[in-house]
């Protein structure tokens, strides 16, 4: 048991950086090779007024006169070393960049992350407390109404009645309490809804198993049937899908950060993308990825010591027949 | 040996098949469809309808408003009241619906055809045309869904076409993913060895008996995504990355709508209709999956 | 007190259950219509019937565990309480300790994340026990008692790590625990292998004894129950056939449908194909001198899972004359289907030879191999699964012959019409989908896709076990009338040796992928030698009239009323 854990923990370990780094060369040749041609569109505009003379420099020292092969490897291993380039646009070392947009990114998305999760919780776990017939079939409803509304328009809603109508905060203090709260709310409650779906569908499935009513059968209530029975086979799964919601929370919050007029990595992001400022966008991106797979591979690490189900055998991850396969609960909730 | 057969069964093919409205209007009393399928059904209907003839469904102009009456609240001469510039708003998002909506099927097709086509055929042969594929497939899912759209359009330029180009990649990962666990489920079902034992080559297996049924799975996935993708091209243009004014994306209206939210119906009434097709769309395809 | 008395005086004493025009409905469907019948403390009542019946609804009402949506009207009186009456807070008490509840599938049965031991204690929880020791003290005795060979170790087990077998003992341990008046026991043996099933029922058997409980026993089998209980309920389609003692509907049923169920129950009707399968008896003795239609010679198969070699099939060596049926019977695990799967050629053997028709099939590739299947064809076990949910009937029958491109398109249409009639099935089914057809209309369609290639051989898997044994006596009758007629050879998996003993001519009897013995099947099945086919032989229900004679059968309570 514990030599398997550990292969398959290696092989697991191997694939996720293999992933990053395919990750890195799939958006470098995105954007260097699809039709479009950002970087001389930014030189030649007359209105950045540089001279043919520093435009030659300029693609010199960004090594853009390389084959495409040379150049990749060329950031590749700058990239694996640390070593992040300048930006095209300010000349400033990207690194610094980040390093100034992160920490207000990260307090959003941990601020978003945890609305999301206690969201979810509430309205999942709500479900089944609630009587049948009223507040039941209304919280069933919030997931997929959340899931149909764009966060910006969350954001927009929240800004115009909790800013301007009711006056809890300005939008020229985007990094005050209550600002950062409702961005954070924004942010979170589109997630939340994916979470909530994926633990409503399980804890229906596992409610509907024999062992419930066989667990009924011997004297158990609602309450004892959910605290001992249906709440750790529902939820353990959802370790898998919450991983998955990472990469939602990165995307989201570029947009939210815009919504909300806050500095940090999206509004990083929006700015490159209208100035074409390809390094930094690579940057960012690759690093999400890192983000991603290192979360996905920390739930696929935990997972197997969560779930006593979970067999492991020589070429990877398996379960005994009849126990629901955790990646098809979470194939819902990427398409979510 | 009963040979009864509920009334209804028979009927479910032809609403597979594709022909989606005509048909279930058609057979609504044989299905009992729930009323709120109908309704979103209706929805869809109609926000399918403002696309190929906006002009049977408003008079006004989209593009040219009357300066005096700008900023209006709603009423009834103006559904959803007018703009900065005079211009009727329900116009506005009756004619930008055609882009809207359009961008959103372009991107699901891209999804459904690469994407389709890629899972199968790892899912099919399985070995190391499946290892390849499975390992791209986590490289296109590693990198968030929306950042990955935001490079494609970065790197096509910005317009509604390649914000549709774009939404479409990034929806390649997930329908790979699930077309090759439908297209694994299938391949070692029973009914595959049967045909083999019967004589049937790899290829009449996998055109005839595994590709039909991956996809019936794979049909209520689509329309979910139909609806993602108006989510996300509503994303890209509120950000800016389609088609500049005086186009009407709806995505693009809310955007305009949040510098003048003294006058919310600017915001709102956009993200009504946004949010009431993808309400629909989603309900279609929770109904789907569950008659399959 | 004989059982027939408690059911013809309902005045007497209260009975422990009482059951009144109950009456089950989902919305207007209405899956349980009036059922009425009583039973007495101590007493053992069976609810017969075929899958849609409405037995195992009926349980789920008395037991008050009807999934949402469903509606249960008329009265449940147990143990002196009206029990659809109460709320679900008043009922709650007597869950466990006035009603246990023992079902079909022990694998589904108990939470998959929490050890046994945990949710053992839950049941322990309803007798006053002082506190977790006393507890586990009793759940350990509890298993020794039910006849687990390790307590301890069964106690911090999840589910997964024990066998079928060992989890439906830990069930009704669970269930007989908080010592309950009534055990509801739901097919509770279906889902286990033959010789497992006769141990869970004795155990069920000699608990109700010793512990004076009531039984309420949810079968599809006449056999088992009349063997096991003296009061039967008979059902279809949700209403009462017949009811009465044991012993009066098994020997003088009244109902068209008693008569019918028990002349389809293989184990009570040994010779009920006799005229089919005699030609083959005489193809048998003829059959002496020639060349075999399959041969099978010291064929091994092993498969390496995770490093450990597990040989599935161990120098199996059989061999089937032309038009006659050779049976291969074991239980899950003993190679029966690996042994199928090489005769078939969809595994390749390690070492020895199958001869099919006089062709070799070793070192085929597929495309050789297609050549074998034209005569050799499959029947799967499940019909669910084997034809595609995507095609009509008709594209079903004819894919064979469009692949192996036999004759015209008129030709090939007035074959496939000729295939689905020899199994009974009318062309109006033509442009149906599977899914709109009955397991046994499916199966039937299987058989008509193998005929239409005009297959010498038919391999069966177990083709009834998903089937219900009206329908199983309907299929039969078109394999052996379709045998008779055009002299196919059947290679018949089973694990039911009754349905053998019914239409096989020779047998082999698997067990841990060797076959410990074989030849005629009246030779070994009545007088087997080895000590596993006598284990399987005993497994057999036999009713109440003992078919089986020179079989030890252990019946305790209906001891005295052999037959007259």
């Amino acid at each position: 048991m514990r030599n398997a854990y550990l292969t398959y923990a290696a092989r697991r370990i191997a694939q996720a950086v293999a992933v990053v780094l395919l990750a890195y060369v799939f958006t470098f040749v995105v954007v260097s090779i699809l039709p479009g041609d950002p970087v001389s569109t930014i030189l030649h505009d007359p209105q950045n007024g540089f001279t043919d003379e520093e435009i030659r420099e300029i693609i010199a020292a960004q090594g853009l006169d390389q084959p495409i092969a040379v150049q990749l490897w060329t950031a590749l291993s700058h990239f694996v070393t640390g070593n992040l380039g300048l930006s095209m646009r300010s000349g400033r070392p990207v690194a610094t960049l980040l390093a100034e947009v992160l920490p207000s990114t990260l307090i959003l998305a941990s601020a978003g992350f945890a609305v999301a999760l206690l969201l979810a919780a509430v309205i999942a776990y709500g479900t089944q407390f609630l009587p049948a017939r009223f507040g039941q079939g209304l919280l069933r409803g919030f997931p997929s109404l959340f899931l149909s509304v764009p966060n910006f328009v969350i954001g927009l809603v929240l800004i115009h009645a909790f800013g301007f109508q009711l006056g809890l905060f300005r939008v020229i203090e985007p990094n005050s309490f209550w600002a950062t709260l409702f961005a954070a709310l924004a942010l979170g409650i589109p997630i939340s809804a994916q979470i909530a779906e994926v633990l409503i569908a399980n804890l229906d499935h596992e409610a509907r198993q024999e062992y419930a009513a066989v667990a009924r059968s011997r004297g158990l209530g609602q309450v004892g049937l959910f605290v001992k029975h249906l709440l750790k086979p529902s939820s353990l799964p959802v370790v898998t899908v919450i991983a998955l919601t990472i990469g939602e929370l990165l995307g989201g919050s570029l947009i939210t950060e815009t919504v909300f007029g806050r500095t940090g990595v999206g509004s990083l992001v929006q700015r490159s993308v209208t100035t074409q400022d390809l390094p930094v966008l690579q940057t960012v991106v690759s690093l999400a990825a890192v983000v991603f797979v290192g979360v996905n591979l920390l739930a696929d690490l935990v997972y197997p010591l969560l779930d006593p189900r979970v067999t492991l055998v020589g070429s990877g991850r398996s379960r005994q027949a009849g126990a629901e396969d955790p990646a098809t609960q979470t194939t819902e909730a990427v398409t979510a | 040996m009963s040979l009864a057969v509920p009334p209804s069964a028979g009927r479910t093919p032809l609403l597979r098949a594709g022909c989606l409205p005509a048909a279930a209007l058609r057979g609504l009393s044989a299905l009992r469809l729930p009323a709120s399928v109908v309704l979103s059904l209706a929805i869809v209907a109609l926000v399918i309808g403002w696309s190929l003839a906006p002009g049977l469904f408003t008079g006004q102009d989209p593009v040219i408003g009357v300066p005096a009456d700008k900023l209006l609240a709603p009423s009834l001469a103006h559904w959803f009241g007018t703009d900065h510039l005079g211009r009727d708003l329900y116009a506005r998002v009756v004619y930008g619906t055609a882009s809207s909506v359009t961008s959103a099927l372009i991107a699901v097709t891209i999804g459904v055809v690469a994407g389709g086509t890629v899972g199968l055929l790892a899912g099919f042969f399985g070995g190391w045309v499946d290892t390849v594929i499975a390992r791209l497939v986590d490289v296109l899912l590693a990198i968030p869904n929306f950042l990955l759209a935001v490079i494609v359009v970065t790197a096509l330029g910005f317009d509604t076409l390649n914000v549709a180009i774009a939404t479409g990649v990034s929806a390649v990962a997930v329908f790979a993913r699930v077309m090759r666990a439908e297209a694994i489920k299938t391949r070692q079902a029973t009914f595959v060895e049967a045909s083999f034992l019967l004589g049937g080559s790899r290829w009449h297996i996998l055109t005839r008996h595994v590709l039909p049924n991956a996809s019936r799975s794979a049909l209520p996935l689509a329309v979910l995504q139909f609806g993602l993708s108006i989510l996300v091209i509503a994303s890209l243009a509120f950000l800016g990355y389609g088609d500049p004014p005086p186009a009407s994306d709806w995505g693009l209206l809310i955007s305009i709508g949040k510098d003048y939210l003294k006058w919310p119906w600017l915001v709102y009434a956009p993200a009504f209709v946004t949010i009431t097709t993808v309400l629909s769309v989603n309900r279609i395809s929770r109904w789907l999956r569950r008659i399959d | 007190m004989a059982p027939q008395d408690r059911l013809s005086a309902p005045a007497r004493a209260a009975p422990l259950l009482e059951v009144e025009d109950l009456t089950v409905s989902y919305g207007r469907n209405e899956v349980v219509r009036k059922a009425s019948f009583a039973l007495g403390r101590g007493g053992s009542l069976a609810l017969i019937g075929e899958s849609g019946s409405g037995k195992s609804t009926i349980a789920r009402a008395v037991l008050r565990l009807l999934p949402a949506g469903a509606r249960a009207t008329g009265r449940v009186t147990l143990d002196g309480a009206n029990a659809l009456a109460l709320s679900e807070r008043r009922f709650r008490p007597l869950r466990g300790r006035t009603i246990g509840f023992v079902p079909q599938d022990p694998g589904h049965a108990l939470n998959p994340v929490r050890t046994i031991g945990a949710q053992a204690l839950e049941a322990a929880a309803l007798l006053d026990v002082r506190d977790r020791a006393a507890g586990k003290a009793l759940v350990l005795e509890t298993f020794a008692e039910v006849g687990l060979d390790n307590p301890g170790r069964v106690f911090g087990s999840y589910p997964h790590q024990l066998s079928g077998g060992m989890l439906q003992r830990v069930l009704i341990g669970l269930a007989v625990l908080p010592r309950p008046a009534l055990l509801v026991a739901d097919e509770p043996t279906s889902a286990l292998d033959v010789t497992i099933q006769k141990r869970i029922l004795d155990l069920l058997s000699r608990l109700q004894r010793e512990r004076d409980i009531g039984l309420l026993l949810i079968t599809h089998d006449l056999a088992i129950a009349a063997e096991r209980t003296q009061s039967l309920v008979l059902l279809k389609d949700g209403q009462v056939q017949e009811a009465g003692s044991a012993k009066a509907v098994f020997f003088s049923p009244t109902s068209a449908y008693a008569r019918k169920l028990h002349a389809d129950v293989p184990a009570l009707n040994p010779d009920r194909y006799g005229a089919l399968r005699d030609p083959g008896l005489g193809r048998l003795a003829q059959a002496a001198g020639e060349a075999s239609k399959i041969e099978v010679r010291g064929v091994t198969k092993t498969f390496h899972v995770d490093g450990k070699a597990l040989t599935a099939v161990d120098a199996v060596s059989f061999s089937v004359p032309a038009g006659t049926t050779h049976a291969l019977v074991g239980e899950s695990g003993s190679g029966k289907t690996t042994t199928i799967r090489l005769l078939l050629g969809l595994e390749q053997p390690d070492t020895g030879d199958i001869t099919v028709a006089g062709e070799r099939l070793a070192g085929r590739g597929p495309d050789a191999l297609r050549g074998v299947w034209r005569h050799l064809q499959l029947i799967y076990q499940n019909p669910y699964t084997s034809l595609d949910p995507t095609w009509k009937i008709e594209q079903l029958v004819r894919e064979p012959l469009d692949r192996f491109g036999i004759g015209s398109r008129e030709e090939r249409a007035a074959r496939v019409r000729e295939a689905l009639a020899s199994v009974g099935l009318g062309e109006h089914l033509l442009a149906r989908g599977p899914a709109t057809l009955s397991g046994g209309q499916r199966q039937r369609v299987a058989i008509a896709r193998a005929l239409v290639l005009r297959p010498d051989v038919i391999v069966l898997d177990e083709p009834t076990s998903a089937l219900d044994v009206s329908v199983q006596a309907g299929i039969m009758e078109v394999l052996l009338t379709l045998q008779a007629k055009l002299g196919l050879t059947y290679v018949f998996v089973s694990h039911d040796l009754a349905l053998v003993r019914q239409l096989a001519h020779t047998v082999s009897v698997m067990h841990r992928g060797r076959i410990v013995e074989h030849g005629r099947v009246a030779d070994i099945l009545d007088n087997p030698r080895q000590p596993y086919t006598r284990a399987l032989r005993a497994s057999m229900p036999a009713g109440i009239s003992g078919t089986a004679r020179g079989v030890p059968r252990r019946v305790p309570i209906l001891a005295e009323q052999s037959l007259p």
